[in-house]
Formats: C-alpha cells, sequence, structure tokens
C-alpha cells in the first residue's frame, strides 16, 4: 500500500516539473529575427586591428601561428621599406590567414599577440557555400583604413562594442546592424545595404 | 682529445660528480662530461674564453667570490656547484645587466625562438627591470655589408663576431668601436664588412644583432623543416643544415663537424639558396626544332629520343660516335649509372673534366683535414684555395695559427690572409721545406707538371721521413668521384679535349653533357665548344637554368639540384658523405640518376641495383691511387707551365693569370637574385708596379687581347699582392668568360680608358 502511494507521489512531483517548464518562458527565440545576447567574453570572427595613425598592429611575429592548436593560422613576414611603412617596427605580415574552419575559437591567439593585433570579435555568422571561402587572408581579417581601427576585447562590454552606446539586455532582440555587425564587416553590410535599398 | 700518452689527468668534483679530465682543460669543457649546461654567451670552443659576458659563474668551493667557468682551469681536488642558489643569484644578477638595455624586440627578431639570451633570461633572469631611466638607444638595422644586417642596442659585446673575425678567418675587420653603453660592433676601417665567411658571425651572434639579410624575416625558427645534408658547392663537402618552409629553402646552417668543416660555412655554400626557387628554372624537357626553337616535350618522349639517337649512333657508326661528359657536380650513384650505361653501350669517350682541372685525386699521400691543420708548412701550388675551396682555406689559417707557415706556389695573387711567402715556382720550395716535419701540399689540380713536381717533391720528403699530405682542391665538387667511379678516359680513349675535337672533326653523334657548362669553363673556348656542338647530330643536356651550353643542346633536360635529391659524394680528402633531399624540387624535373635509370631500361641495358651502387661508389676511391701529377692527366696543349710566374716584359705584354672566385659561375650564382651583390663584376687585377708600367690607373676599362681572342671592358684593380707583370681575371663569368685564354700565356693591353672617360662613356 505504501509502496503505491509512495509512486503516486513520485509520479506527481515529476508532472509538477514538467508542467512547471510548461508554463515558463520559452528560451527558444526566432533566429534570426531575434538573436541571445553573448556572454560577456564571446570569441567569434578575427579581426586585424591599427593604431590611431592607422599603421597596422600585426608585425608578422607568428606567434598567434605557434600558439594555435588548432594550427589554423599562417602568417609571412616581411621587411617594411621606408616607402611602404605598414607598421611600427621592422616587420609586418606580408600574408596572414586563418583558416575559420579549422579555428576552435579558443583565443589563445588574442593571448599570444605582443601588440593586441588580433582580436575575436563578437560576429559568429559567416557561413558560406565554399570551404575556400572560410580561409580569411588579410583583406578580410584587416580592419579596412577608412574603418577605424578595430576595437580591443575590453572595450566591448557585454561582447558589444561600446561605441553602440547602449548594453543590449539578455536575450532582447538585436538589430543585426547595430548589434552583430558591429564589427568593420557590419560596416560593410551596412554599406551594401544601403546600396541595395538605393 | 689527443693521443699522447703523457696527459695529466686531474680529478675534480662537479654538482657531486666525480670527473677526471686533461690537466688545462676549462671548467666549462669539464662540465659537459657530467651533462651540465653552464651558460655562456662570449665563450666559444672554437674561439676560446674571452670572460665578458660573465654568465658562466659557477661556485669553487673555498673560493671567495663566484668564478666564471669559461676562463678557470680545473685544478686536482676541486669542488664545483654550476646550479644553487648562490650561482643563480649571480647569474640573475649577471642577465639584468645584459638586459638593461636590451630592446624587446623578440617577436620581430630573427633570433627569437633560438636565442641564447632568451633562454638564459628565462632560466635565470628577473620578470622585470628595476631600470627607472629609458633604455639607452643605438641605430638598429644597420646596413654592415653585403650579407649582414646588425642591430647595435640588442648586442651584448660578447664580440664573438670581432673574435672570429680575427683567430678563425685572420681578417680582422669587425671591432667593437667605443666604450661602455656606447659600444657598437662596426669594421675598423668604416667600410662594408666583407668576408667570404661573414655569415658564420651570426650564427656566433648568441643574439639577434648579426643577422642575415637572405634569411631576414623569412620564417620564425620553429617553422623550419631541417634536414641534415652535405654542401656540394665545392669540393670540401661542409656538414650543412637546410630548413625549409613552404616548400622554399630559407636558410642554411652549418653544423658540428669537426673532421670535415670544422663547424664553418663559406658564404657560397650558405647563401647561394634563392636559384632552388628561380622562377628561370627548366622544368620540363625541351627539344630543339630544326627551326632552332624549343618546344616542351614530355619525359617519356625525351628519354626516348635520347636512347634511338644513342641505339642509333651505335648502328650506323659504332660506340666511338658517342660521348658524355659529366659527373663532377653528380652524386656518385648518378656517375656509376652514368659510366655503367654508357660503357655498356660501348661507349669509351666518357670525362669529367669541364673545365681546367685535369685531375682530382691526390694520390698515395692523400690527407685528411685534420692532417692539414697539423702541418707545419702547407704548400698552395697554382689556384688560391681560399676561392675554390674556402672552408679548406680556414683550415690552412688553422693551421698558420698553430703556428705553420703558409707558402703560395704560382702566378696567383695570395688573398689568404695568411700567407707568409709567395713563389713563382715549385723548384723555389725546397729552402722552405728544408726545416719542416709535416707538409702539406693543396694543388688546384691544373697543370700536371707543376702538380709532377710537387709530386716529386712530396716523395723526396716522404722517403726523408717527412709526413707528407696532398690535396687537391677541385673546381667541380664531385671531381673525386667522377674520377674514381668511371668518368675519366682509360685506355687512350678521348678526354674532353680530344671528345670536342672529334666533334669539331664531325666524328660525334650523340654527346651527352650531365650538369656541365663547358661555353663557359672549358679551356678551348667557347667558339670551339659552340662549333662542336653545333657539329655534332644530337647533344643532350641536362641541367637546371638554360646556361650557355644548354642553350645550345638538342635536348635539355631539366635536373635536380643538390639539396633536391639523396645520394652520397667523396670529399676532396676522399671521405664519403651522404647527401639528403632537403627540399621539395619542382614539379617535372628529375634527378640525373633517375633519367639514367629511365634511360639504361629504354636501352635494355642493365645496370647495377640501386641498393649496391653506394657501396659500389665507397669500394671504388680505393681502387684509385693514382699519382699526384700523373703525366697521363696532362692536357696534350699544356706548353705553359714552365713561363707561370715569370715576370712577363710588362711593355709588350703582361702574363694572363685565371683566378677564380667562389661567387663566379653561370649556374646557380648566375641564377641566385639574392647574391646579386656579391657577384664580382669582370675585373683586371695589376700590381702597383705592372700598373704603373703600363700606364693603367685603378677603376679603369681595359680590354685584353690575344690573337683572335678578347677580354672586354675589365675594371682595373691594382694590388700590393699581385705579382709583377701579370694581370688577374676572373674565371667563370657569364659576362667575360676567361675560359679561352691559357692560364699563364701573353696578352696585350688595349684600349685602356680612364676612369673619368669611362663613366663619361657611361653616361652617354
Amino acid at each position: 500500500m505504501q509502496s503505491v502511494i509512495g509512486g503516486v507521489v513520485a509520479l506527481a512531483k515529476g508532472f509538477a516539473t514538467t508542467l512547471q517548464f510548461a508554463f515558463q518562458k520559452k528560451p527558444t527565440v526566432s533566429y534570426p529575427n531575434v538573436k541571445i545576447q553573448h556572454a560577456p567574453r564571446f570569441h567569434g570572427l578575427h579581426e586585424l586591428r591599427r593604431y590611431d595613425d592607422g599603421k597596422e598592429r600585426c608585425i608578422g611575429c607568428e606567434l598567434c601561428s605557434i600558439a594555435c592548436p588548432a594550427n589554423a593560422i599562417t602568417v609571412i613576414g616581411a621587411e617594411n621599406t621606408p616607402e611602404d611603412r605598414r607598421s611600427p617596427g621592422e616587420r609586418f605580415a606580408a600574408r596572414y590567414e586563418i583558416d575559420e574552419l579549422r579555428c576552435i575559437f579558443c583565443g589563445l591567439c588574442e593571448e599570444a599577440c605582443p601588440t593586441d593585433a588580433i582580436v575575436l570579435t563578437p560576429r559568429f555568422e559567416m557561413a558560406d557555400y565554399r570551404r575556400s571561402s572560410f580561409i580569411y587572408s588579410k583583406d578580410r581579417l584587416l580592419v579596412p583604413q577608412d574603418a577605424g581601427k578595430g576595437t580591443a576585447p575590453d572595450e566591448r562590454p557585454n561582447g558589444i562594442p561600446s561605441d553602440l552606446g547602449s548594453v543590449i539586455e539578455q536575450k532582447s532582440t538585436v538589430d543585426i546592424m547595430a548589434g552583430y555587425g558591429a564589427t568593420h564587416r557590419g560596416e560593410i553590410l551596412k554599406t551594401e545595404r544601403k546600396g541595395l535599398a538605393g | 682529445m689527443s693521443a699522447r700518452v703523457d696527459v695529466k689527468l686531474v680529478n675534480l668534483t662537479i654538482d657531486g660528480n666525480p670527473v677526471r679530465v686533461p690537466e688545462g682543460t676549462l671548467l666549462v669543457e669539464a662540465a659537459k662530461a657530467v651533462t651540465t649546461d653552464i651558460p655562456v654567451y662570449c665563450y666559444h670552443p672554437k674561439l676560446g674564453p674571452a670572460g665578458l659576458c660573465r654568465i658562466c659563474l659557477v661556485d669553487i668551493e673555498k673560493a671567495p667570490k663566484l668564478q666564471i667557468a669559461c676562463n678557470t682551469t680545473v685544478t686536482e681536488g676541486m669542488v664545483v656547484h654550476t646550479y644553487g642558489e648562490k650561482v643563480d643569484a649571480g647569474r640573475k644578477a649577471v642577465m639584468e645587466f645584459l638586459l638593461l638595455n636590451h630592446p624587446l624586440d623578440c617577436p620581430i627578431c630573427d633570433k627569437g625562438g633560438e636565442c641564447d639570451l632568451q633562454d638564459y633570461s628565462m632560466a635565470y633572469g628577473a620578470s622585470a627591470s628595476r631600470l627607472a631611466d629609458p633604455k639607452s638607444s643605438k641605430p638598429k638595422a644597420i646596413d654592415l655589408g653585403p650579407t649582414i644586417v646588425l642591430d647595435d642596442e640588442r648586442c651584448i659585446v660578447c664580440q664573438r663576431c670581432s673574435r672570429f673575425d680575427e683567430i678563425i678567418t685572420n681578417e680582422r675587420s669587425l671591432v667593437v668601436k667605443d666604450r661602455g653603453q656606447r659600444d657598437v660592433i662596426a669594421t675598423a676601417s668604416g667600410e662594408p664588412y666583407r668576408s667570404n665567411f661573414s655569415g658564420n658571425v651570426t650564427e656566433l651572434c648568441p643574439v639577434g644583432a648579426l643577422t642575415s639579410k637572405t634569411y631576414r624575416f623569412k620564417s620564425r625558427p620553429w617553422d623550419n623543416a631541417r634536414t641534415h645534408t652535405t654542401c656540394t658547392q665545392c669540393s670540401v663537402g661542409c656538414a650543412l643544415n637546410v630548413d625549409e618552409r613552404y616548400g622554399a629553402i630559407t636558410r642554411t646552417m652549418s653544423d658540428e663537424d669537426d673532421a670535415v668543416s670544422d663547424g664553418w660555412l663559406c658564404d657560397r655554400g650558405r647563401y647561394n639558396i634563392a636559384f632552388y626557387g628561380d622562377a628561370r628554372r627548366i622544368t620540363t624537357p625541351m627539344l630543339r626544332t630544326p627551326t632552332g626553337e624549343f618546344v616542351q616535350i614530355g619525359w617519356d618522349d625525351a628519354i626516348e629520343r635520347w636512347a634511338k639517337h644513342l641505339r642509333d649512333a651505335v648502328a650506323s657508326d659504332g660506340a666511338d660516335s658517342i660521348a658524355a661528359i659529366g659527373g663532377g657536380r653528380l652524386l656518385n650513384e648518378e656517375i656509376l649509372v652514368l659510366a655503367q650505361t654508357m660503357r655498356a653501350l660501348g661507349v669509351t669517350h666518357l670525362d669529367w673534366r669541364a673545365g681546367r682541372q685535369r685531375q682530382a685525386s691526390p694520390g698515395a699521400y692523400g690527407g685528411t683535414y685534420v692532417d692539414l691543420e697539423t702541418a707545419d708548412l702547407v704548400v698552395a701550388i697554382g689556384r688560391p684555395p681560399s676561392q675554390t675551396a674556402p672552408v679548406l682555406d680556414l683550415r690552412i689559417r688553422k693551421a698558420v695559427r698553430n703556428g705553420a707557415r703558409y707558402v703560395t706556389v704560382g702566378s696567383h695573387p695570395s688573398d689568404s690572409f695568411v700567407v707568409s711567402s709567395h713563389l713563382a715556382r715549385v723548384s723555389d720550395l725546397a729552402a722552405h721545406v728544408e726545416s719542416a716535419t709535416r707538409v702539406a701540399f693543396v694543388w688546384d689540380g691544373i697543370d700536371a707538371a707543376v702538380g709532377a713536381q710537387a709530386a716529386e717533391l712530396a716523395e723526396s720528403l716522404a722517403a726523408r721521413g717527412t709526413h707528407v699530405s696532398t690535396f687537391v682542391a677541385s673546381e667541380q665538387s664531385n671531381a673525386r668521384g667522377a674520377e674514381a667511379l668511371g668518368m675519366s678516359p682509360q685506355n687512350g680513349s678521348a678526354d674532353s679535349d680530344g671528345i670536342f675535337a672529334a666533334a669539331r672533326a664531325g666524328k660525334l653523334r650523340v654527346l651527352s653533357l650531365l650538369g656541365v657548362n663547358p661555353m663557359l669553363h672549358h679551356p678551348l673556348g667557347a667558339s670551339a665548344i659552340r662549333d662542336a656542338i653545333e657539329r655534332t647530330d644530337f647533344v643532350v643536356c641536362t641541367e637546371l637554368f638554360l646556361t650557355e651550353t644548354a642553350k645550345l643542346a638538342h635536348l635539355v633536360l631539366p635536373a635536380r639540384a643538390a639539396f633536391e635529391k639523396s645520394g652520397h659524394v667523396y670529399d676532396l680528402a676522399g671521405d664519403v658523405l651522404a647527401v639528403n633531399a632537403g627540399h621539395t624540387a619542382p614539379e617535372g624535373t628529375l634527378a640525373d640518376a633517375d633519367m639514367l635509370v629511365a634511360l639504361a631500361a629504354e636501352l635494355d641495358v642493365t645496370i647495377a641495383a640501386p641498393d649496391s651502387l653506394h657501396a659500389q661508389a665507397s669500394a671504388a676511391i680505393v681502387a684509385t691511387a693514382t699519382a699526384f701529377g700523373d703525366p697521363k692527366f696532362a692536357r696534350a696543349s699544356d706548353a705553359t707551365s714552365e713561363t707561370i710566374g715569370s715576370k712577363g716584359d710588362a711593355r709588350n705584354g703582361v702574363r694572363i693569370a685565371i683566378a677564380a672566385n667562389i661567387f663566379s659561375g653561370g649556374g646557380s650564382v648566375y641564377f641566385d637574385e639574392r647574391l646579386a651583390a656579391l657577384r664580382p663584376s669582370p675585373t683586371a687585377t695589376f700590381a702597383r708596379e705592372t700598373a704603373a708600367t703600363l700606364g693603367v690607373h685603378a677603376g679603369d676599362l681595359v680590354d685584353l687581347v690575344a690573337g683572335e681572342r678578347t677580354l672586354v671592358g675589365l675594371v682595373a684593380i691594382i694590388t700590393d699582392t699581385a705579382p709583377s707583370g701579370v694581370v688577374t681575371v676572373i674565371d667563370g663569368l657569364p659576362d667575360a668568360p676567361a675560359n679561352e685564354f691559357a692560364d699563364g700565356e701573353t696578352v696585350a693591353l688595349a684600349n685602356v680608358r680612364s676612369a673619368e672617360r669611362a663613366l663619361t662613356a657611361g653616361a652617354v
């Protein structure tokens, strides 16, 4: 008899737990119209930053490449010439490539970088149709000369660059242009959209 | 270790381990016996102690203070601690001084990753600097010379570079300028640092102060895939490490090798690497069409054509209508396959001699490199080995450092920095050999008559009980192997002179040239060789580039260079050295061995199994004990030996001396973009009084004429070291090929243009 009562109680407890979730707010959001706020130090697509004077921060030292546990980074250095000075020192990265398919977004490159040149942005949407398009070379990684200098991770509270002004609430609807497009690629996207609209 | 038995051994304790080493051993060396690594910067086993950097501090019991291990000799009963709190504190203090003004350049420094300063700073250094003031700033990225970049801020003034330049090369151009925190490395004269051994200072430098221009920012040390191999640029055979990254050779580095290179490399061996990846390399077999154009063909087609021409020639005119020249730049295995394939067809006209050199084997008294450095008299006959075998010259300089005298014989200016006296003839040597107990002869292998005189002298010295060792510094790296492995004429068959003569007479149907460029190097001269090739039905040439000779051939086969194939070579002392492929060869190229094996298969010729080739090659050298200066190697037209060195009448003409230069040649150096600054320009070197008699001034442009042959536009150089009555020109320059001139013949000076006039002419 006792065991029957015990069983019914246990059953009731179980259903109660299930029922609780049925009345809770759903965690599923209708992506991509609604997006979930990042963790504060979310690791997304890379970006190569510049100094205030427009020079590249990257000196081609290859420390990111050797720190990378996935072997995703290729750097080939070259010497700056007085006529074509890319970075402040003697050396710059003639080639800088990241295979984003190999990348595990661990952020060790960011940590190894002696000049804070390579950073991981919050941007994670990089779907494409060809594998080859996931090899990001300098032309896509480096912040363009006219798109600022890039944003350091610690200038980005809650994973959204501070220059956006407002911190977006957990699980809010995020404007793709304002949030995830906050990197220089977002800027490009904006102009592209404008171009399309016009 | 010395072989003498009277060496007194000393007992001491290092870190609790009992050690027995010979008396006089330095503590830093004794510690190596118990595998304790004492940190060093200024000390180097080849350079000895200097006591400058103080990082090697060790604690010796009963000594009041820490002592430097590099300059302390062991004593009986010494108790040494190479680590511990006291030692670490001492080294930490030294590191603080060394790092005081050292810049934080590590991420962009070429040394970063293999830097002793980095390593010991991690082991002993403090994590932060206590220096409150800014670091002293010094010039960076200074152009020290054509090969070296200097960063004065990184220098810790260990003086390894300047001591190398003083002790090892004896050239004494690098010095430490200024004192205290302002001290910098510079040349004493203020001129660019030029040396044939300059690259060694970049390896000696324990920090990133001296770096190679050719390697600058090419890669970081950990990127390089390293292959140990042997340098085949000259006949010395230095041990070499080839570093490759992404399919391109980034650099080469020396290796510990006391038996052959003594741990050094010359700049030709070290820096001549860019040609491997040069876009001008041939990567597909090319066939000359009847209109004279080259068309690309496939490998099967190429080998079939080669085989067909050989078969047809044997069938119609017999094997005497076929000849092959080559081997001096090939591997032992390749030489054997070549000789076996040709001899199987009945071909006897085989020769390796594509230049001036006639003989490569040193005869019965052939010595080792160690014999050379322990000699008390070194005699160099003919071309100075400083240009044909540079690292051999470092051995000679070592012998001189050990007290030997260095005598050069012949008409070439001696440029070794350590020459005691210069003689015109071998017969003048009598006075010098009188007191010598260990004599080493280094011959260039060119003039058989002079070689024979030297051999006679060596014979008489050996009969008297004098230790004699003989060496031939060859033009081609594996000439000794080629001579021993069947690529030399036997039983009266034609040598290369005879082969080209037969070709000019129209008697030759097929001529195979493997890795040789007779147009630039053969003493018959370019016009005769061109004539010979044009009169031959089918000329096959295996080459890396379209050289002067390859351009004339009917079939050009793209070959692989030394770092792209594996096998063995002989060095000039007769050692068999392994060559290992360390670079991915361009697609479409084949090693000469592979071409020859395919040819043999096409011809249905049975050759030795590949596995047995190395054993056969190693056994062959024992079988060829030819005498030094054997007359059978003499050139039929050699009549100049008597006149070499005799004083010519400068008013009527001068005797021409054809000198070697380590950066001359029409192949690997000519097609190496990075070596442009090192390639010599065509020059004519005169002794001061000869120039005065002739009215030539330094910088003048002169032409040399002998009959129909001319050398045009040579820049006059005037030195004190050149013999009088002689003009020295550089051999093997594609812009001014001197191979038509016989060494020692009289030439007339023509069309002397003064430097100003030449400049004006150039401007117009």
